[in-house]
């Protein structure tokens, strides 16, 4: 069942087209992965699907509410991780979470900002002044604040922006306990190793949505599978064999390792290890090669462009 | 719920205005530094301009009008009819302490939460405008309302304590409680509904400063309007500007609601 979709999303400020007819779903317990450069509408997407700002054409529903329309009812429902973490650094964390879990009549403010505070590791500072955190536990705060009324669907905008890698970790870490408690996250992103290591699906957006598919697919669409197989030492005479195989297609030799291309590779793999075998050659390992989810970004990326100009 | 949401919104914003240095010693001392400053000026005119003051055109007037309005003034000596004079005036200038209190403190209430980002934030939950604007406005407005009457009380104390207490019949009348119970809630409210919406239309805090330096204007108008005896504020007209200020109040929380943009303050306020 989707809990977000959009139909021909679209915003303009002034002359400027900020987000472009998006049309999309994210069903329920999905983390989707929302990314593009800076400038492309990634904020500007969330905040209409958070009902903070109307689009100028189009519409979207966010579990189950018109997210121009139903607005109340729309934030009773959703949590949102703002870029900045907008924190009062002069109450306490306990302060901080109580006040804004105090907007929400269906839960037990007090319960729910203890559940969270332990959850994100800071029930032993939950009295130390928010001024005194580091930017890693403000970010930690500001989770714990988004779900701290149980929302059924999250919006993390750039959760890890401007953070340490050891702080950014933790953050991830938290993300990755959301997805498997089964929670509906749409996960702003500038980072690709992070979309794919957290999202199921990725969303790519450059004012339009260029493409919306698992990580996995989105390589097909760009990259044919290959399989890299490691040799002990290079071997002209088993890459000539290989060649002649029926199922091959494509072999390129890059030192000790050949790259191919299979009809089938997952039935032709025995096959191709037993001929290769025959002809003397010395396996280390067979692997599908990984092409990085940057380079699928980047080709969407300069796709686009090109269109534009 | 809004009741509870104006709740939460006044005790988060108490908590933020006390632990604050600077609004807290604009709630707590300011008002005595104002009160303080009344009683000295009422001191050194009685003392170095004395019955001469009486003279001026203007206290004349001023004093023909709290003689039709109090009789019983014209039976005490000069001196004492100037002490009088100048002692009914202050009710107007308490008036002041909120207004004063609104500049310091409302007017910086959203520019703050706008820069802090946490503005956005709190406009994801379900908060509605009103209740949002009606927390902030009150939760400056109740703590410099309670700072008036305490400072009033002190007023009392100290006229007593300069050897003026025969004369606190003629000071504190029917419209001295008028002014004091229901005008000044009524100009605390409004001080601080426009200090709030001044500031959340101000572009940066120092936008919201300017704006709020407007707010204090009628109040000078008022203080200005008895002392000249222009118009003499009798009980009944009391009664009639803190009903006007009152609808001004609800007024000006629904034009300060049409006013708050949400989407530019999340668009514009990065």
């Amino acid at each position: 069942m989707a809990v977000i979709e959009t139909f021909g999303l679209s915003r303009d400020f002034g002359k400027t087209t900020a987000v472009e007819d998006v049309t999309f779903a994210v069903e329920a317990g999905e983390v989707l992965g929302f990314l593009g450069p800076n400038g492309a509408g990634k904020t500007t997407t969330i905040r209409m699907l958070a009902g903070m700002i109307a689009p100028t054409k189009g519409y979207a529903v966010v579990a189950g509410h018109r997210t121009d329309r139903d607005v109340e009812q729309l934030h009773e429902v959703i949590g949102m991780l703002t870029q900045m973490p907008g924190l009062y650094d002069r109450l306490s964390a306990r302060r901080n979470l109580e006040y804004f879990a105090g907007f929400y009549p269906s839960i037990q403010a007090r319960s729910q900002v203890e559940k969270y505070l332990r959850l994100m590791g800071l029930w032993e500072r939950r009295d130390s002044k928010v001024g005194t955190f580091s930017k890693g536990m403000k970010q930690r705060l500001a989770l714990a604040r988004a779900l701290a009324h149980e929302p059924k669907v999250l919006f993390l905008d750039e959760p890890t922006a401007g953070l340490d890698p050891e702080a950014a970790g933790e953050v991830r870490r938290l993300i990755r306990t959301l997805r498997e408690e089964g929670r509906t996250v749409f996960l702003s992103t500038h980072n690709l190793n992070e979309a794919e290591m957290l999202c199921s699906r990725i969303a790519v957006i450059h004012t339009r949505l260029l493409a919306l598919d698992t990580p996995e697919q989105l390589r097909r669409r760009f990259f044919r599978r290959q399989l890299v197989v490691q040799l002990e030492a290079p071997d002209t005479q088993v890459a000539q064999v290989v060649r002649k195989l029926p199922f091959v297609q494509e072999v390129h030799e890059d030192g000790s390792q050949l790259i191919l291309e299979l009809t089938d590779p997952e039935r032709n793999r025995p096959e191709l290890v037993k001929a290769i075998v025959e002809a003397g050659g010395r396996v280390i390992g067979v692997s599908e090669k990984q092409y990085p989810l940057e380079e699928v970004y980047l080709k969407l990326i300069r796709e686009e462009k090109q269109n534009e100009s | 719920m809004s009741r509870r949401r104006i709740r939460n919104i006044l005790l988060k914003e108490w908590a933020l205005l006390f632990t604050d240095l600077n609004s807290a010693f604009v709630i707590t001392l300011l008002p005595f530094l104002v009160m303080g400053q009344a009683i000295l000026y009422i001191w050194v005119a009685r003392r170095f301009a004395g019955e001469s003051m009486l003279t001026t055109q203007v206290f004349q007037t001023a004093l023909q009008k709290l003689v039709e309005a109090i009789p019983g003034v014209a039976q005490l000596p000069g001196d004492e009819q100037l002490l009088v004079l100048l002692l009914s005036q202050v009710n107007f200038f308490l008036l002041l302490i909120p207004t004063m209190i609104a500049m310091s403190v409302a007017t910086f209430s959203i520019v703050d939460e706008k820069l802090s980002g946490s503005l956005e934030a709190l406009l994801a939950t379900p908060v509605r405008t009103w209740e949002l604007l009606l927390g902030k406005a009150l939760a400056g407005a109740i703590p410099a309302l309670v700072m008036t009457w305490i400072s009033a009380g002190v007023f009392l104390l100290a006229v007593s304590g300069l050897g003026w207490g025969d004369l606190s019949g003629f000071v504190v009348t029917t419209g001295w409680f008028l002014t004091l119970f229901l005008l000044t809630p009524a100009v605390a409210l409004l001080s601080f509904m426009l200090g709030v919406a001044g500031s959340s239309r101000a572009k940066d805090p120092r936008g919201a400063q300017n704006a709020a330096l407007l707010i204090i204007l009628p109040v000078f108008a008022l203080i200005g309007i008895q002392i000249t005896g222009i118009v003499w504020f009798t009980p009944l007209l009391i009664l009639v500007l803190a009903l006007a200020i009152g609808i001004a109040d609800f007024i000006a929380l629904r034009a300060a609601v049409h006013l708050f943009r949400r989407e530019s303050i999340v668009v514009q306020w990065r």
